[in-house]
């Protein structure tokens, strides 16, 4: 820690020191007098301090948390100097965690003796937080010296998106040769009865009909559906964001992309990430809770990176984009480069549903009759913007921030009922 | 420099008005300086009587120097959110104790100088030796201290 005489020491003996001049100047003692406790406040006080040796530790109860929940950060502060000294202490803390109290905290600290100070830590969103280190300045009892320095660790703290419970979830046209959920196109082994066919040799014979056999003559066995797995590539597009004081697209678009990823492993698929924007990053596919886990570590990493880079799907590597998989587009639909995209993910078969993170609810109409005009037109670009992408066979779920994830998702399976399937060769 | 009553006393309202906006300024922008400039107006009113008693000096220094005190705290304490009481009374016991400690030294040395001879060469080189001399000590302690800890 740096020592300092603080300005008020200085300014103290700078007054005595013209006071006394200003006494025998002007042959009046008063003066001198009148300086005199200041000049034995000053020596007092640079002859009593004594250099505290701070020892801090940052402990917090919890290093993973729910947005919207709290953590206790504890600060242990030891004092192994040899004189009391007052300590303020300021937390440090990356940008959106809130600290209750705010500002820092004041406290006696006696020589040898330990203190604690709590603070309630908030995270105003999901991310990659940390607490620490500690900005500690001691003043001596007299306020005459001052220490100041940095003292304590950083400690993470890790904010996941709170997701919404999925009832419902886009139903994949193909599926991969794994066990699953869904119902598969192709027959096999399965519980959903398919069809009636003549009996070949090699079929079991439990799987005879025996209606059927009696009413054409000749043996007949059920055929059935397989329940197999999909693969889910969840596309987060980063290029933009819409945001106010209240949050932005992607603080909405990473809740979904977290609730779907849950959802779709909680229902035996293997699903990928793709962070499409600025950068590209990407988690190949997987199965289960492991995956679940690299996903939203991955998903508390993206941001809007700024770029001029034009992007296409060729730069995503293909091993992440399984053929047969379905892709969500979650996006806000603001930048030209992911709608390319998924037109041009739509152009090579791919299975896909856009989820798009309304910007409407953080975008206010304007008071001017031609910021209002111009809000109208957007909102009507917007539309077509949709209209295109349905044209093209894809789903589009126009999620709000107060929204249900579960029955925007519901209206595209409508969509999917009756729109041209994306069955490609 | 002579100055007559009514001048004296319009001159004691406008340091007192100087020191109140000085300490309120201070207070308000956190500026060590601005209060000491309403130490230094609140200390320059008390020349302005010629016929003050000498032992008054050194309380009146004194409370300019708790009154100091207590305004530096205030400014210490800007972005403090919380405090115990602990540390409020403990830096403001040991102010209190050092003001009286001063008090009593300058009382000391009024007393000394209402003892004095008449103003001479001599005295004055005396005196003029022992505050260059107090002014040094608190120099070299200031500067040791800094030093030390660098």
């Amino acid at each position: 820690m740096s020592a300092l005489i603080s300005s008020r020491t200085r300014g103290l003996i700078a007054l005595a020191g013209a006071a006394l001049i200003g006494a025998l100047a002007s042959g009046r003692p008063e003066l001198a007098l009148i300086a005199m406790p200041l000049l034995v406040f000053a020596g007092a006080g640079l002859v009593l301090a004594r250099e505290p040796h701070l020892a801090v530790e940052i402990e917090l109860d919890r290093t993973r948390l729910l947005e919207g929940e709290h953590a206790v950060a504890t600060v242990r502060l030891r004092n192994d100097g040899g004189g009391a000294v007052l300590v303020e202490v300021a937390l440090l803390r990356t940008r959106n965690l809130a600290l209750e109290p705010v500002g820092a905290a004041g406290i006696l600290l006696r020589a040898g003796v330990r203190s604690e100070l709590t603070f309630a830590v908030r995270p105003q969103r999901w991310g990659a937080h940390a607490v620490g280190p500690v900005v500690v300045c001691a003043r001596d009892l007299l306020g005459v010296t001052t220490w100041e320095g940095r003292l304590g660790g950083r400690v993470d703290l890790r904010a996941f998106p709170r997701e919404q419970r999925l009832r419902e979830l886009v139903a994949p046209l193909r599926t991969q040769p794994f066990l699953g959920t869904h119902v598969a196109r192709v027959r096999g082994e399965g519980i959903e009865f398919a069809d009636v066919r003549p009996f070949h040799a090699g079929d079991r014979v439990r799987h005879i009909n025996w209606r059927a056999t009696a009413r054409r003559g000749v043996p007949q066995v059920n055929e059935r559906h397989p329940e197999h797995s999909s693969d889910v590539v969840l596309l987060l597009d980063t290029f933009e964001e819409a945001r106010d004081s209240a949050g932005g697209t992607l603080d909405d678009a990473v809740r979904a992309a977290a609730a779907l990823a849950r959802a779709c492993l909680a229902r035996r698929d293997r699903v990928a990430l793709v962070d499409f924007g600025g950068t590209l990053h990407w988690l190949e596919p997987a199965f289960g809770t492991t995956q679940l886990y690299r996903i939203i570590d991955a998903l508390l990493a993206s941001d809007i990176a700024f770029s001029y880079a034009w992007r296409n799907v060729e730069t995503i590597p293909l091993r992440v984009l399984p053929p047969g998989a379905l892709v969500l587009a979650i996006s806000p639909l603001l930048d030209g480069r992911s709608l390319a995209m998924v037109a041009d993910l739509r152009r090579r078969g791919f299975d896909l549903t856009v989820i798009e993170v309304s910007p409407l609810d953080h975008v206010s109409p304007g008071e001017s009759d031609d910021d209002a005009a111009a809000y109208r037109l957007w909102r009507l670009q917007r539309e077509a913007i949709r209209a295109r992408l349905q044209s093209l066979g894809i789903g589009v779920a126009v999620w709000g921030r107060d929204g249900d994830l579960g029955p925007a998702l519901e209206g595209v399976n409508i969509f999917r009922r009756s729109a041209r399937p994306a069955v490609h060769a | 420099m002579l100055v007559d009553a009514s001048g004296a006393s319009q001159l004691a309202w406008l340091g007192a008005a100087v020191a109140l906006v000085s300490l309120a300024v201070g207070m308000a922008l956190g500026s060590p300086a601005a209060v000491h400039v309403a130490v230094a107006a609140l200390g320059g009113i008390f020349l302005l009587r010629h016929d003050t008693r000498l032992l008054l000096a050194p309380v009146y220094g004194a409370g300019l120097l708790l009154m100091e005190d207590l305004a530096i705290q205030t400014i210490d304490l800007r972005g403090v959110g919380v405090v115990t009481l602990e540390a409020l009374g403990a830096r403001t016991a040991s102010a209190l104790a050092i003001a009286a400690i001063g008090a009593c030294a300058s009382a000391a040395a009024a007393l000394a100088v209402a003892a004095a001879p008449r103003r001479s060469v001599g005295v004055t080189a005396l005196g003029a030796l022992a505050a260059v001399a107090a002014v040094a000590v608190i120099a070299w302690l200031a500067r040791r201290r800094y030093g030390a800890s660098e």
